[in-house]
């Protein structure tokens, strides 16, 4: 028992003492975080590059067109900054294409010459306007038929298409008047017509401090969905930034026939659970470090009292349950690879299960107390990030789960300790050729 | 009582038989070698008694377990693997603290410091173990096997690569760890380290006991069947009549004899063709003795 606290210790300080240690701390949020960094950072910025579309419009006479012309002139005008005269927005350049006769066939030629244009890059992307579209026919369901469309080879960019499809509705409507003859002016038809949205939104509550009402916050919206994605990617990285030392530390020792010595005075089980707790108190260290950081903005911020203590706890507990979990796969990963290469092609598995939570993620996010999110969450692997995930989304789970989890967790854990030890102690004296997944079996259960 | 018994034990990795019904006494206090060719299985039985290998069949005794003492086995017996064997991102200091820890002994630090200052490393204590030299790392891996006062300590091959003036600390060490009482078991390519040092020699080959016993039983065995020549002038010995093989060692000659062979005739010989500087007849060195065991050609005339 002392000696299985003699070996967390080392193993904790080796960890923490290095250089890489406080390098990794900064560097990992900084990684994570970088992407959605840069994504804000960049969001005034576009490309200012005029682009150039082309618009064939089948209706009758091609009475649209001039309304897309004054839509993109509109436009256009608000492209440069009249401040500091720089373009701001790319101008949109539009052609007419005149229609070629409606047979399927010449429209489907028309349509390629136009996609070989955009190919060649004298075009952005292309609108295409059915000859339908006063009034487009009904599809099976009874909605209208889509006859308008717009064809790019970059379908991600979607200014252009956003911007006409008001104009075009707005002068179809217009159309349509004149045809039925109605006299009643558009305006009053338009807002008779309104549309009504609907917005999403947390629940109001009475401050506990000054007792007044509250509307639900801008916070409450986002906070739901962001603590528990924090959460859980949180909890994947620290898994990560630990366990993966920590397997290189064991092929290190078997390399070094470090591993021998150890074996010489320590039972493989004493000596894995010594790794594993050090570790553990490793990936609480820098679980501290973030969720101190994570709490101070939090606070900030006004978003603390989503993050209540008790989940907190339940956080750390699953935290240190993961680490132990994980990293007795990555024990076992690493006793049975002779260097660091060969920990390559036997660690896809485990990094498979570690990443399962996160395809989930989506539909549990949703859904947290459906059949398939709480069925998931008590898969052992999947356990620590699923049930924190599922708990930090309001309301909650029912108290026995978390509970039920924590026990299934640990006896999962306790049997990979003892596995691990086992390949532990067989693998770490082979030396030569890395192990493949049938002989870790044989080692685990082979006396 | 013996520190260690080993008794018609075997020892096989797939198809290749590393150990092959061994059997062994090593008595407390002794100063036991352990000398054979790579690959014969001198590892593997150092480490089924760490416990690190189990045998296939036979049993392995270590120490007398039923003793009334607060220290667990693993914590009386100390390995030295071959080479390294040593944190090397660690402190001199602190790696000895952790493997007396690990063993069990919690107050080292007045030890490690004997230790130390005995192994003149003293200046270097507070170094990581990777800025130390090939030879200094030795002794530190050295102190971490008998930081912990172990009762029976495995050594392997703990004089490779040292200079002369380490080996010798080294050996002065180990002596003084059997005054203490300590039993010493280890394994070595040198001949002469093995002579002067061991109470008792045991050699396996092929993963078989092949000599067991005194140096001095050893030699017995093989009779004086060998003579030590020095002759000025270099001349064709391997025809010499009673000689049945001849060791060139460069300024020296060796002539194993055989059975019934006349030394005055050989001598007799030998001056008709040169002068004789040296003639002396002796029992095989220990050397002589591995080598008609383990080189190959001898292995065919068997």
């Amino acid at each position: 028992m002392r000696k299985m606290f003699v070996v967390a210790l080392r193993e904790y300080f080796a960890a923490v003492r290095t250089k890489s240690f406080l390098v990794t701390l900064i560097i990992m949020p900084v990684l994570m975080s970088g992407s959605l960094l840069m994504q804000w950072l960049l969001r005034d910025y576009h490309d200012t590059k005029t682009k150039r579309f082309a618009v064939v419009d089948r209706s009758a006479d091609a009475r649209l067109y001039s309304s897309i012309e004054k839509a993109i002139q509109r436009y256009n005008e608000h492209t440069i900054d009249p401040a500091t005269k720089k373009a701001i927005l790319p101008r949109f350049e539009i052609e007419q294409v005149a229609a070629s006769s409606p047979e399927p066939d010449a429209v489907a030629e028309q349509r390629l010459e136009l996609s070989q244009r955009v190919q060649k890059g004298e075009l952005f992307g292309f609108l295409d306007i059915g000859t339908e579209v006063l009034q487009p026919p009904l599809d099976e369901s009874g909605r209208p038929k889509k006859v308008v469309r717009y064809q790019s080879n970059r379908p991600t960019n979607l200014d252009f298409p956003h911007l006409v499809e008001e104009p075009i509705l707005f002068a179809i409507q217009e159309l349509r008047f004149e045809r039925e003859r109605v006299r009643e002016p558009i305006s009053r038809l338009r807002a008779i017509l309104r549309s009504v949205p609907i917005e999403a939104m947390g629940l109001t509550r009475r401050n506990p401090a000054n007792g007044k009402i509250e509307d639900a916050s801008l916070q409450s919206r986002i906070a739901p969905v962001a603590v528990p994605i924090g959460f859980l990617l949180l909890m994947f990285m620290v898994v990560m930034m630990t366990a993966t030392p920590m397997m290189q530390g064991v092929v290190e020792e078997k390399m070094q026939r470090i591993a021998e010595v150890l074996l010489g005075s320590v039972r493989p089980f004493d000596l894995m659970l010594g790794k594993l707790l050090g570790m553990t108190a490793v990936s609480l260290t820098i679980t501290s470090v973030y969720l101190g950081g994570a709490y101070w903005a939090a606070r900030e911020y006004g978003f603390a009292e989503y993050i209540p203590p008790e989940l907190l706890a339940w956080f750390v507990v699953f935290q240190s349950l993961a680490a132990l979990m994980y990293g007795s796969l990555f024990i076992a990963v690493g006793a049975a690879c002779t260097d660091m290469k060969e920990t390559q092609n036997l660690m896809w598995p485990v990094m498979l299960l570690a990443m399962m939570p996160m395809f989930l993620m989506g539909s549990v996010l949703q859904e947290p107390n459906s059949v398939v999110a709480t069925t998931f969450s008590f898969v052992p692997f999947s356990t620590p990030m699923l049930m924190i995930l599922r708990q930090s989304v309001p309301p909650g789970v029912p108290w026995w789960q978390p509970l039920l989890g924590v026990v299934l967790v640990l006896l999962t854990t306790l049997l990979c300790v003892w596995a691990a030890g086992r390949i532990f102690r067989v693998g770490l004296l082979m030396q030569g050729k890395g192990a493949r997944f049938g002989e870790m079996f044989r080692w685990v259960f082979h006396e | 009582m013996s520190a260690v018994a080993i008794e018609a034990v075997s020892k096989s990795f797939r198809q290749h038989v590393a150990v092959d019904n061994l059997s062994l006494q090593v008595p407390r206090g002794s100063i036991y070698g352990f000398i054979g060719p790579n690959g014969s299985g001198k590892t593997t039985t150092l480490r089924m008694i760490m416990r690190i290998f189990f045998p296939d069949a036979g049993v392995i005794r270590v120490l007398d377990e039923s003793a009334q003492t607060q220290r667990s086995i693993l914590d009386r017996v100390a390995y030295l693997p071959e080479e390294r064997g040593i944190y090397k991102q660690m402190g001199v200091r602190e790696v000895l603290r952790f493997y007396a820890e690990l063993k069990g002994f919690r107050d080292s630090r007045a030890d490690i410091d004997a230790w130390l200052k005995r192994m003149d490393l003293l200046a270097w204590a507070d170094k990581k173990v990777q800025t130390l030299s090939k030879g200094m790392a030795q002794k530190v891996q050295f102190i971490a096997t008998v930081i912990a006062r172990p009762e029976l300590i495995l050594l392997d091959e703990p004089f490779s690569g040292l200079d002369p003036v380490n080996a010798e600390t080294l050996r002065d060490a180990i002596l003084e760890l059997r005054r203490d009482g300590a039993t010493i078991l280890f394994s070595t390519h040198d001949m002469s380290v093995a002579e002067q040092l061991c109470d008792f020699i045991f050699m396996i080959y092929k993963g078989r006991k092949v000599l067991d016993g005194t140096l001095e039983s050893i030699q017995d065995a093989y009779g004086s069947d060998t003579a030590r020549v020095r002759l000025d002038g270099a001349a064709r010995l391997d025809d010499l009549p009673g000689v049945a093989k001849v060791t060139d060692l460069g300024r020296a000659q060796e002539l194993r004899l055989a059975p019934e062979a006349d030394t005055q005739e050989i001598l007799a010989e030998l001056m008709r063709r040169g002068r004789v500087r040296q003639f002396e007849i002796g029992r095989p060195t220990l050397h002589d003795i591995f080598v008609r065991i383990a080189s190959p050609e001898e292995t065919n005339h068997a």
